[in-house]
């Protein structure tokens, strides 16, 4: 984690005065206040707050998956606010990767199926040699044929970074993706999405409320109200815990 | 949480619905049956009640032969026994009745009414005693002269004729012009059950419709004081041999019974389909129960953790079926209501025009559709209710799988044994040569339908792996999902398809066993009839051309042999049915019957010429004496002179002209078949015999392609009416296919929203969902259709020994069978695939 990476050459994904408000009237919830926010080329971003504070309607409205009221989203220079649904339907495919914190595979497809999915979706040839890549990078060589009911929860995520990689996105966005994970396995997962960032110059953004998982991001965005209350460059566990008390979780 | 919970129930209450719809139908139909049943027995009732309601004693033949088609034939009154009844003390009025055939031509000389398709036409005199006259004059006066007529309102209506016109009326004397005199309803209705009425003068009346000298019935008013029965013992003590008895109250009830048991042909006809469409619908009521408590396995198992009994969570899946079964009963009953009136609006348009008034809606048909509705529907739920009962409490803590890949041997192995069984009979029936093989072949069909539905879940897995995966390699991503769902859980799969596959199964067989039926029929002509020229009288049995007709066509110098062929009814060896009868000399080379024994040419007037089964069956032989009684010459010995090989033309057996002009009092050729001089044109005998029949223009001349022609043609009229009702079979299972895949869908929705996600279209979406519905109904089709192939075949090859001599697969309509029934596929994932495409992403994701 050297002091580079945290130097962003260019923008993956932005967020400008972006404003969610769910309900309206008197029951009005504004989950997204104003919030603008960079995630640059290549690095490894982790948004975290208390429940209630945001993050997750943030990264759904990031990545193609919720509409903002009011204010823009763009991934790489697309403003997604000016896509049709088709458009963003493609966009997710080819431009974004996700891991979703459980239940990620479609349990009729194997794992290889379950990796190529979002590219046999959109019935484009793909890099064959990239798959190849990502699926040594992850250790799923001798799995590949398992359906998910007969992968074990770690594998299961193994394999749902795999397919978030395969088809090469400009950003992953990853949602709590070791929530049900035990600890040892949690580790493993966090290592092979820094070493996509890493070794790949994959960039991710991941919502988390867990310090430990945190401390594997390049910087982390604190968020609470709908806003961003503080950020935190080349964070630690400790330092990350710190904030989050102090911000009253 | 109360959110979700209200959600839910919300979408249980729409499920609930669906579930009863599947159920609905059937309880429809069947209600509709018995709403148009009562509907018109009642009016029916209402109508002879009015018109008999003067008639205090009725005087009818005591012979009477009842025959399948038609009222029942009985022995004429002679006319003499009016004018001894009128001297009775206890007689105030008393007037003869005659009834029969007449046909009115309308300004462009066609036929008002067709008689083989449609009601009656037929032909009264009319009373002079008021309370005799169940007709009302709206216009003019009664008819006095032998050139007079009086018409119903509803043909002086269609036909624009009014008091004054002249109109043309067919009877047995042939053609006559008529004048006008009056319009007549009948219990207010213009033309009752769409019967067209021709009012003449007696004596007129017994000329053209009846018989000189004789009445069918004598109708008789009580003096002032006289009960009924004293009337009745009055005319008992004059009545000559022959002749029977009855009071106003009894010919009443008589005359309405009749109307019942004409009806009960019709209502057994709607009642079967309606028992096709509650087995379809059990099958999807079975299935969905299934699917429920297979997606309540969690709640379930945490009601027995709980301390919840078995009996308990049986009770309440029971209770549920219930409830469903009672809204199928309820709905059913209303839709079956306005499926009635819909019945009667469709049987106006093809011009049986039932009587007005509101539907009969009797307890008996209340009580009967809810019964129906519930007891189905609760019958169907048992199993997956033994099922939720067995839920262990553990389950609860388990995560649960929706997958459910495990076939129970146990089914497997009697689905395999049930077919066996019903295969074996059909080969005992087909192979083993015993006496009623069409029974056995029946059985076994049946059986095996059952065997083949237990066996379906075994035959899912490689016919959608087979038929999926082609299409799945050809459409793409979306299509091999779609295969993937379908192969899921096989067992849900192929209930959805067994639905199908009885409706479809049904159509197959129908379809095979109408074209052989055709092409035996094609094939039997084409071997029997070697004559040139048939004239269709085109009137069914009732009345047809006068025997001048074929007098007239023999004389033309172009044409060599004519017979006519006449029918009539008899009992025969005590038995109710019909004789036919030909010109046997010239029949016998007009026509190949096959004899086999005796000869045709000295065939008389005792003759009696039987098909080789009855001789078989019956044990009669060459010079056998057998009885035939005749409702106006009583029973006659007749002698076993022929016996034959072929019935295509002849049917059972036949006796000769000369025999029925010497046993019945009215005569019509219904068919008279020609042969041409040798070196005669075609072309040139048609056009003359064209000219003879031009009178009658009900009446068709064929050459012999035609006349094959016309014969199967009557086959295609049937075979449409039992399409239109299997149709609902269909609609049924296309429910069930369409309710699975919404419940599959509603259990796949984390799934659905994560294909989103990572980028699945809508429109891609939309397609794996049709594509699955499309793999279910391709299964249950081709299911269906293999069934139906086989029963086809062996039921035709049963009957071989009936005339069943083609069998015949039409390939293009079982292609069009299969492609429609991949459109229905379609169309049972339209609502679903909607649902899925417009899902909440995010809240899908959310959903576990």
């Amino acid at each position: 984690m050297t002091a580079a990476t945290t130097a962003p050459t260019s923008i993956a994904a932005q967020a400008v005065h972006a404003t969610k408000v769910y309900g309206s009237g008197d029951t009005a919830v504004r989950a997204l206040d104003d919030l603008s926010a960079e995630f640059g080329t290549g690095q490894y971003s982790a948004i975290m707050g208390p429940s209630g504070s945001g993050k997750s309607t943030l990264m759904h409205c990031m990545a193609g998956l919720d509409t903002l009221t009011d204010g823009q989203v763009f991934i790489g220079g697309t403003d997604l606010s000016e896509l049709s649904e088709k458009e963003l339907t493609q966009l997710r495919r080819e431009k974004v990767g996700f891991v979703f914190q459980a239940f990620n595979l479609v349990p009729t497809l194997d794992a290889q199926e379950n990796i190529t999915l979002p590219m046999d979706l959109g019935g484009s040839a793909y890099d064959d040699g990239w798959v190849d890549t990502v699926i040594d990078t992850v250790g799923l060589r001798d799995r590949l044929e398992h359906r998910p009911a007969e992968l074990s929860g770690g594998q299961q995520q193994r394999v749902a970074v795999a397919r978030a990689m395969a088809s090469r996105p400009e950003i992953i966005f990853a949602d709590e993706p070791t929530g049900n994970l035990d600890s040892k396995t949690g580790h493993e997962i966090l290592d092979f999405m820094r070493s996509a960032v890493d070794d790949f110059g994959q960039t991710i953004v991941m919502v988390t409320h867990d310090p430990m998982a945190a401390s594997y991001s390049d910087r982390v965005v604190f968020l609470a109200d709908g806003r961003i209350v503080d950020e935190m460059l080349e964070p630690t566990a400790e330092r990350v815990l710190d904030k989050m008390k102090q911000l009253g979780e | 949480m109360f959110r979700t919970t209200f959600k839910n129930l919300r979408a249980r209450k729409r499920r609930l619905l669906t579930t009863a719809l599947a159920v609905t139908i059937g309880v429809a139909f069947m209600a509709g049956t018995l709403v148009i049943a009562d509907t018109i027995s009642r009016t029916f009732d209402d109508l002879f009640a009015d018109a008999t309601e003067g008639i205090d004693a009725a005087v009818r033949g005591s012979q009477s032969i009842d025959v399948d088609f038609g009222p029942e034939a009985r022995n004429p009154v002679p006319e003499t026994l009016v004018a001894q009844i009128a001297e009775l003390d206890g007689a105030a009025a008393v007037e003869g009745q005659v009834s029969g055939y007449a046909q009115f031509l309308d300004k462009d000389d066609e036929p008002v009414g067709n008689p083989g398709t449609g009601a009656p036409t037929l032909g009264f005199n009319w009373n002079e005693v008021p309370e005799l006259n169940p007709f009302e004059l709206t216009d003019g006066g009664p008819p006095s002269g032998a050139g007079e007529v009086v018409i119903d309102r509803g043909t002086a209506r269609d036909g624009g004729f009014a008091v004054g016109d002249t109109i043309a009326v067919l009877t047995q004397a042939g053609r006559g012009d008529f004048t006008v005199t009056g319009i007549v309803t009948f219990g207010g209705q213009d033309r009752p059950a769409g019967a067209t009425t021709a009012l003449f003068e007696t004596t007129t009346a017994q000329d053209l419709v009846g018989e000189p000298g004789t009445f069918q019935e004598i109708a008789v008013v009580a003096g002032e004081g006289v009960s009924e029965e004293d009337l009745v013992t009055q005319i008992q003590a004059i009545a000559p041999a022959g002749v029977e008895v009855l009071t106003g109250e009894q010919y009443t009830e008589d005359s309405q019974n009749q109307v019942q048991e004409g009806l009960s042909f019709f209502n057994t006809f709607l009642l079967v389909f309606a028992g096709i469409a509650l087995f379809v619908g059990s099958f999807i009521i079975y299935n969905t129960f299934n699917i429920l408590v297979a997606q309540r396995t969690g709640e379930l198992g945490l009601l027995r953790a709980l301390g919840a009994s078995r009996r308990q969570v049986f009770g309440s899946v029971i209770l549920e079926a219930t409830i469903v079964g009672v809204i199928a009963g309820v709905i059913g009953l209303v839709l079956g209501i306005g499926l009635a009136s819909l019945l009667k609006l469709a049987m106006a348009g093809l011009g049986i025009e039932l009587p007005g008034g509101a539907p009969v809606v009797t307890v008996r048909t209340a009580i009967t559709a809810l019964a129906t509705g519930m007891v189905i529907t609760v019958l169907a739920a048992l199993v997956p209710a033994r099922r939720a009962g067995a839920v262990p409490p553990l389950v609860a803590l388990r995560q649960r799988s929706v997958e459910d890949r495990a076939l129970p041997r146990r089914r497997t192995i009697a689905g395999g044994v049930v077919t066996a069984i019903g295969l074996a009979s059909l080969g005992y029936g087909l192979w083993g040569e015993p006496g009623n093989a069409i029974q056995f072949v029946g059985l076994g069909a049946l059986v095996t339908f059952i065997g083949v539905a237990l066996l379906a879940p075994v035959l899912a897995s490689p016919f959608v792996k087979g038929v999926g995966g082609l299409i799945a390699k050809l459409r793409g991503t979306p299509a091999a999902l779609a295969e993937k769902n379908a192969l899921r859980n096989p067992r849900r799969t192929s209930a959805t398809a067994s639905a199908l596959m009885i409706g479809v199964g049904l159509v197959g067989f129908i379809t095979i066993f109408a074209a052989s039926t055709k092409a035996s029929i094609d094939k039997t002509i084409d071997d029997a009839f070697t004559g040139d020229l048939v004239v269709a009288s085109g009137t069914f049995g009732f009345g047809g051309l006068p025997p001048e007709v074929a007098d007239e066509i023999a004389a033309l110098p172009e044409i060599d042999l004519v017979s006519g062929m006449r029918f009539g009814p008899a009992r025969v060896d005590g038995e109710d049915t019909g004789v036919v009868a030909v010109n046997t000399d010239q029949m016998a080379r007009l026509a190949d019957i096959g004899i086999s024994e005796g000869s045709a040419d000295d065939f008389g007037v005792s003759s009696f010429g039987i098909h080789e089964d009855v001789a078989e069956e019956k044990g009669w032989e060459l010079g056998t004496p057998v009885t035939i009684e005749f409702v106006d010459t009583g029973a006659q010995t007749f002698t076993v002179d022929v016996i034959y090989s072929e019935n295509a033309l002849a049917g059972p057996w036949f006796i000769d002209t000369a025999a029925f002009e010497a046993n019945y009092a009215q005569q019509f050729d219904a068919q008279i078949y020609a042969s041409l001089t040798e070196g005669a044109s075609l072309a040139k005998a048609r056009e003359s015999v064209e000219e003879i029949v031009d009178p009658y223009p009900a009446a068709e001349v064929q050459d012999q392609e035609e006349y094959t022609e016309a014969t199967a043609g009557q086959i295609d009229q049937l075979l449409g009416l039992v399409y239109l009702l299997l149709v609902f079979a269909v609609i049924i299972a296309v429910i069930g296919i369409s309710n699975t895949l919404a419940l599959s869908i509603y259990e796949r929705t984390h799934e659905l929203g994560l294909l989103r996600a990572v980028g699945m279209t809508r429109q891609q979406m939309r397609s794996s969902i049709r594509w699955e519905s499309v793999m279910i109904a391709l299964f249950g089709t081709i299911l269906g259709l293999t069934v139906g192939l086989v029963f086809g075949w062996a039921v035709v090859s049963a009957l071989a020994d009936e005339g069943f001599s083609v069998f015949q697969a039409p390939v293009s309509q079982l292609v069009v069978i299969a492609l429609l029934a991949a459109l229905a596929g379609v169309i049972a994932s339209l609502r679903p695939a909607r649902r899925a495409a417009k899902l909440d992403m995010l809240e899908a994701i959310m959903t576990e």
